[in-house]
């Protein structure tokens, strides 16, 4: 019981410490990613394990120019992201673009698009585990 | 293979709480099967606690950006007042206008007015601190912003950072459901600033009716919430608002199609539309005012 009441209130601090640690990760190495671009104030940070999925729906409007940026800690090993319409339709994935963590596209008309995120399993004994960062941003007219 | 909504941490602590309370349980009965955690219903509970923190928020700064590409001038008269900042007691009301004073903060860089920037982040900030939540906004960002008056790129960099703080800070302290009230907060006063500019505007008026799509996304949030007390009055205001938005025009999404343009970034369109009829969208302005009014008051 002294062993629970000791490792308790350290394992509830742990998830609070692991979304700090996201919090500067997004800050240190995902916003300098929307250079050029007026980040859309979405915060999205997540500690992910090898094997987890993830999903985003976002609305884009006509006629502004974005980008998807979709940054993981490395120890994940290269994350996968694609993006689909609301019918499942691929219209971006990063494996066809040498993994690439941004994504800069156009909107014609103002569409509901869902960014997916995958971590590629590890056949290592102990999973690791790592922040993983979306952000969108817009072109700014200026 | 586990679909995860955002976000994880929670997860681990969620678990590991349910395995130490079936190891304690198991010190007093030695039927193993009895006290082995039901791996399922622990699954379930994982998803739903997973739910409730995954979000997309509307953003205030592309409606403010809207505004300003369609050519009018920065009106801060129709801003929420920074002095209001003190009266406002209660966590419904503070939490709020915390996001009305991110929305005017928003509004105010994107046209790149400084000092009403300095000010509604001061003004932020002051609410941030009533509430409790002081760290969100770390006190260095407003000497940031005061001594970066030349640049605009970094008054809006300032400004993200700003969002990335409050909305970060309030997951890692499990304080989501005021990270919804401020998100409403905001999305209401964006809204209301838009109807005002709508006028002669088709632009403005298409995107004021293409808020549904954040609308409706806004209300499922809420939705994962139950009957949380605190988050009542705010949902019925925004299930009122949504009853004058089913009055909108769509038109299904069709296949979507993608191509370059001359510069070779890639274009994405397929035929999804939503429209308002004039009289739709003024019983949607009259009706976000009222509720602006009450909150702000």
């Amino acid at each position: 019981m002294k062993l629970i009441r000791f490792i308790l209130p350290l394992m509830l601090l742990l998830p609070v410490m692991a979304d700090a640690q996201c919090r500067a990760f997004t800050k240190n190495k995902c916003l300098p990613l929307l250079d050029g671009y007026v980040q859309n104030e979405n915060y999205n940070s997540a500690v992910l394990v090898p094997g987890d999925e993830a999903e985003l729906l976002l609305t884009f409007y006509a006629g502004k120019e974005y980008r998807v940026v979709v940054n993981a800690h490395p120890v994940l090993g290269d994350v996968e992201f694609e993006v689909v319409d609301t019918n499942d339709q691929q219209i971006y994935n990063n494996k066809n673009a040498e993994n690439k963590t941004i994504f800069d596209f156009k909107m014609s008309n103002t569409q509901q698009l869902i960014v997916k995120v995958r971590v590629p399993k590890q056949e290592a004994a102990i999973q690791p585990e790592g922040c993983v960062t979306v952000l969108v941003g817009f072109k700014d007219a200026k | 293979m586990r679909k995860l909504k955002w976000m994880k941490p929670t997860i681990f602590a969620f678990g590991f709480v349910a395995v130490l309370s079936s190891c304690e349980t198991g010190g007093s009965n030695s039927n193993t099967q009895a006290v082995k955690p039901n791996l399922d219903s622990l699954e379930l509970a994982k998803q739903e606690e997973l739910k409730k923190i995954f979000f997309s928020i509307p953003a205030p700064m592309e409606m403010a950006a809207l505004i300003k590409d369609a050519g009018f001038k920065f009106d801060p008269a129709m801003l929420n007042n920074v002095e209001n900042a003190s009266k406002y007691t209660g966590e419904l009301k503070q939490a709020v206008n915390l996001g009305v004073f991110g929305a005017d903060l928003s509004y105010s860089s994107m046209f790149d007015e400084k000092q009403k920037s300095v000010d509604y982040l001061a003004a932020a900030q002051k609410l941030a601190r009533q509430m409790g939540v002081d760290d969100a906004l770390k006190n260095d960002m407003l000497e940031r912003l005061q001594n970066n008056q030349d640049s605009r790129d970094s008054l809006l960099a300032i400004v993200s950072e700003a969002y990335t703080d409050l909305n970060g800070y309030l997951k890692e302290n499990n304080r989501v459901e005021v990270s919804a009230l401020v998100i409403s907060g905001g999305w209401i006063e964006a809204l209301y600033l838009s109807t005002k500019y709508s006028a002669g505007n088709d632009q403005i008026k298409k995107r004021i009716a293409e808020q549904k799509y954040s609308l409706d996304e806004l209300i499922k949030y809420f939705d994962k919430f139950g009957e949380m007390e605190s988050l009542k009055e705010m949902k019925a205001d925004l299930l009122s608002l949504q009853k004058l938005y089913a009055e909108a025009t769509t038109t299904a999404p069709g296949a979507t199609t993608t191509s370059k343009d001359a510069k070779g970034t890639v274009v994405i369109g397929n035929s999804a539309s939503v429209s308002l009829s004039d009289e739709t969208l003024k019983k949607i302005e009259t009706l976000v005012t009222q509720i602006r009014s009450k909150y702000i008051a």
